[in-house]
C-alpha cells in the first residue's frame, strides 16, 4: 500500500505539490491526469525516492520511505520500484540487453540467473530480436518496449509510468495499455501520469486523480 | 566473503570505450606525462648509478699529466716517489684509453691490467681470477663480441697500431656477468700490449690511481703532489664527484624546471577533462541512480574507469620510458643531460629500476588521476536522481 500523507513539493521558486494526501492499495490500476505542471510526474518520484518531500511523508507498506537515507533509498528502488521514465531514459550509448540489465549490475547475480532475468523480460515484452542493436537506433515504440522490459527486469511490486504514451502514435499507445492490463493481472501496483484520453475509458483503471497546480481536485 | 561484481568492472570498460574520443585523450596525456617523467627519472638514476661506479673505482686520487693543458701519459717512475710520501698506502698505475673500431665508429675502453698488481676496482680481480691473460689475448664484454662477430671477428682481432701495422689479439674470455652489465665496451688485456697498441713507452702510463690510508689527509696528500709535480692534474674523488654533479645538475635543474611547469599545465587539462563531466554523463548517473545503484555502486564503477584508464597509461609510459632511455639510448634527453666533454662522452645508461622511482610516478598518476574521476562523479551521484536527470 502506497500512502502520501500531506506531501508538499518545492523546486526552487515552483510549488509542485501542495498538502496532498492519497493512497494507493495494491494491485491497483491508478491513473494521475491533469495538464503539464500539474504535480503527476512529481507524485510519481516521491513514490519512487528519487526525490524527497519538502513536506509529508509518502508511506509504502509500512515503511516511511521519503525518510530513508540516499543508499537505503536505492535499495527500496532496486527491490521495488519499476519506472517508465516519459523519454525512456535509456542509455543510448548501450545496445537493449545492456540497457535491460543495468538494475541487475548491482545484485551481482550469477551469470545463470542473469541471463534468465533478461531473456524473460526480452521474451514478454517482445524486444528479443533486437538484443544487440544500439538502443538510438530503435524505433519510438522498440525504445519503449526496451524501457518497459528494464523496468520489469527486477520483478517490481509497483510500476510507475510517467507519459508513457507521449511520444507514441495510437497503434503502439493501445500496444502499451496491452501490457499494462498484463502487468496488473499479475497484480502489480501501478500508477500511471499521463493526459492521454486512450487511457480515461480503460475498464481496467480502479481510479483516476486529477491534479490542478499540485492540488489533488478529484 | 562477498563476491567480486564482474558486471561492475565490465560495466566500468564499457563507459571507457563509449566515451573514447575523451578517455584517448586523456589516457594519451596521461601517458606522454608519465613516459617524459619516467624517461628523465630513469636517465638521473642511471647517470647517478654510473656516476657512483666510475666513482668508486677510482681510489681517493688520481694524478694525470699535462703538456700545455693537455692530459698526455705519465712516466711511472713518479710512482716510487709517491709512495714514499706520508699517508699513502697504494699506487696503482693505468693503462687505458679508447680504441676507435673505425667500422662502426665506436671506441671501445682498452684496460691493461697487471695480473700482480692490487686493483681499486675489485671486479678486475673478479675478472682475472679465473683467466691468464698472455701477450696477444684478452677479455671482451659481451657487447663487443657481438659486434666484432658482426665483422667476422669471431676469435681474434686485428688492432691497428700507430705506425699503420697490426696485431692480432685473440678473444680468450668474456668478461663476467657483474662487470659486464656495468662496461659493455670494456677490452681486458695485459698492460704491455694495452701499451703497444697505444704507442706509449713501456714506462709511460695512462694515469695513477691513489689510496690514502686516513681519508682526512686526502686534500694535504693531494696538495703534496701537486706541489712536488706541478706539470700534473691531482684530482681527488670530492673533485671528480662534483665535476661530474656539476656537469649533470645544472642540466637537470633547467629540464626539471621546465617540465614542472610543462607538467602542471598538462594535469590541468587532464584534470579538466577528466573531472568536467558533460551534461549526457551526468544524466547517465541519474539514470543509474533512479534504477536501483547506490551511491557506493557508482563509485565503485568510477574507480575502477578511473584505475583502468590511468593504470594502463602509467604501465604504457613505464615501458616507453623503459625502452627510451635503456633500448634507445635516450635520445634528445642525452644532450640536454651530459655535456659533451671528455668525461662523460662515452656515457652509457646503466639499466636501474629504482622503484621508489616507479612508486611515485605512480602516485603522481594513479591515485591522482582516480580522485579526479571520483569526486565530480560523487558529488552529481549525492544528488536527488530525479534533479540530475532534468
Amino acid at each position: 500500500m502506497i500512502k502520501l500523507l500531506n506531501v508538499s513539493k518545492r523546486y526552487d521558486d515552483i510549488i509542485a505539490l501542495k498538502d496532498v494526501t492519497l493512497q494507493f492499495n495494491e494491485g491497483e490500476l491508478i491513473v494521475l491526469h491533469g495538464v503539464s505542471g500539474s504535480g503527476k510526474s512529481s507524485i510519481l518520484s516521491l513514490i519512487a525516492a528519487i526525490s524527497k518531500p519538502t513536506n509529508g511523508e509518502v508511506v509504502v507498506d509500512g515503511d516511511t520511505i521519503s525518510m530513508l537515507p540516499d543508499h537505503f533509498a536505492s535499495v527500496y528502488r532496486r527491490d521495488n520500484i519499476g519506472f517508465i521514465f516519459q523519454r525512456y531514459n535509456l542509455i543510448p550509448s548501450l545496445n537493449v540487453s545492456e540497457n535491460i540489465i543495468i538494475p541487475l549490475i548491482p545484485l551481482n547475480l550469477t551469470q545463470d540467473e542473469m541471463m534468465q532475468k533478461l531473456e524473460y523480460v526480452m521474451k514478454t515484452f517482445n524486444i528479443e530480436h533486437k538484443r544487440d542493436v544500439m538502443v538510438k537506433k530503435l524505433s519510438g515504440g522498440e525504445q519503449q518496449r526496451v524501457a518497459i522490459a528494464r523496468a520489469n527486469v527486477n520483478n517490481p511490486k509497483i510500476i510507475l509510468a510517467d507519459e508513457p504514451t507521449a511520444n507514441l502514435d495510437k497503434k503502439l499507445s493501445l500496444e502499451f495499455i496491452e501490457v499494462i492490463k498484463e502487468l496488473k493481472s499479475q497484480n502489480r501496483t501501478i500508477v500511471i501520469a499521463t493526459h492521454d484520453p486512450l487511457f480515461f475509458d480503460l475498464e481496467c483503471v480502479d481510479r483516476f486523480v486529477k491534479l490542478e497546480n499540485g492540488i489533488v481536485v478529484s | 566473503m562477498k563476491r567480486f561484481n564482474f558486471y561492475l568492472l565490465e560495466y566500468a570498460v564499457s563507459y571507457i570505450f563509449r566515451y573514447k574520443s575523451k578517455n584517448l585523450f586523456v589516457f594519451t596525456i596521461l601517458t606522454s606525462l608519465i613516459f617524459i617523467l619516467g624517461s628523465v627519472f630513469f636517465l638521473a638514476e642511471s647517470i647517478k648509478n654510473e656516476l657512483h661506479f666510475s666513482v668508486d673505482g677510482v681510489g681517493d686520487i688520481i694524478v694525470q699529466n699535462t703538456k700545455a693543458g693537455m692530459h698526455t701519459t705519465l712516466d711511472d717512475t713518479v710512482v716510487e716517489k709517491i709512495l714514499d710520501m706520508q699517508g699513502v698506502s697504494n699506487v696503482e698505475s693505468r693503462v687505458w684509453g679508447y680504441y676507435n673500431f673505425s667500422q662502426n665508429n665506436i671506441h671501445f675502453l682498452l684496460l691493461g691490467v697487471d695480473e700482480f698488481e692490487v686493483h681499486n676496482n675489485p671486479l678486475i680481480d673478479k675478472v682475472l681470477e679465473n683467466v691468464e691473460l698472455n701477450d696477444s689475448s684478452m677479455i671482451v664484454s659481451s657487447g663487443i663480441k657481438k659486434l666484432l662477430e658482426k665483422s667476422y671477428y669471431d676469435k681474434y682481432f686485428n688492432f691497428i697500431l700507430e705506425d699503420g701495422s697490426t696485431v692480432q689479439v685473440q678473444i680468450i674470455a668474456l668478461l663476467n656477468e657483474i662487470i659486464d652489465f656495468e662496461a659493455n665496451d670494456m677490452i681486458i688485456m695485459k698492460k704491455e700490449l694495452a701499451q703497444k697498441i697505444f704507442g706509449f713507452e713501456n714506462t709511460m702510463v695512462s694515469d695513477l690511481i691513489i689510496k690514502v690510508g686516513n681519508p682526512k689527509e686526502i686534500p694535504m696528500v693531494a696538495y703534496k703532489i701537486q706541489e712536488k709535480f706541478p706539470n700534473t692534474q691531482v684530482l681527488t674523488k670530492e673533485d671528480i664527484v662534483a665535476s661530474y654533479e656539476h656537469v649533470f645538475n645544472y642540466k637537470s635543474g633547467i629540464f626539471l624546471t621546465l617540465f614542472i611547469v610543462g607538467f602542471l599545465t598538462f594535469f590541468m587539462i587532464v584534470y579538466d577533462k577528466a573531472s568536467g563531466l558533460s551534461s549526457e554523463e551526468k544524466k547517465e548517473i541519474g539514470i543509474l541512480k533512479a534504477l536501483g545503484w547506490r551511491i557506493d555502486d557508482i563509485l565503485q564503477a568510477k574507480l575502477y574507469e578511473g584505475f583502468l584508464l590511468s593504470m594502463g597509461a602509467y604501465l604504457l609510459g613505464i615501458g616507453i620510458a623503459l625502452a627510451y632511455v635503456y633500448l634507445l639510448g635516450a635520445p634528445f634527453l642525452r644532450e640536454l643531460f651530459i655535456a659533451p666533454n671528455a668525461l662523460t662522452q662515452d656515457f652509457r645508461f646503466s639499466f636501474t629500476l629504482d622503484y621508489e622511482t616507479l612508486f611515485l610516478l605512480f602516485l603522481l598518476s594513479v591515485p591522482i588521476y582516480i580522485a579526479a574521476t571520483i569526486v565530480p562523479s560523487w558529488r552529481v551521484a549525492t544528488q536527488d536522481a530525479d534533479e540530475v536527470m532534468r
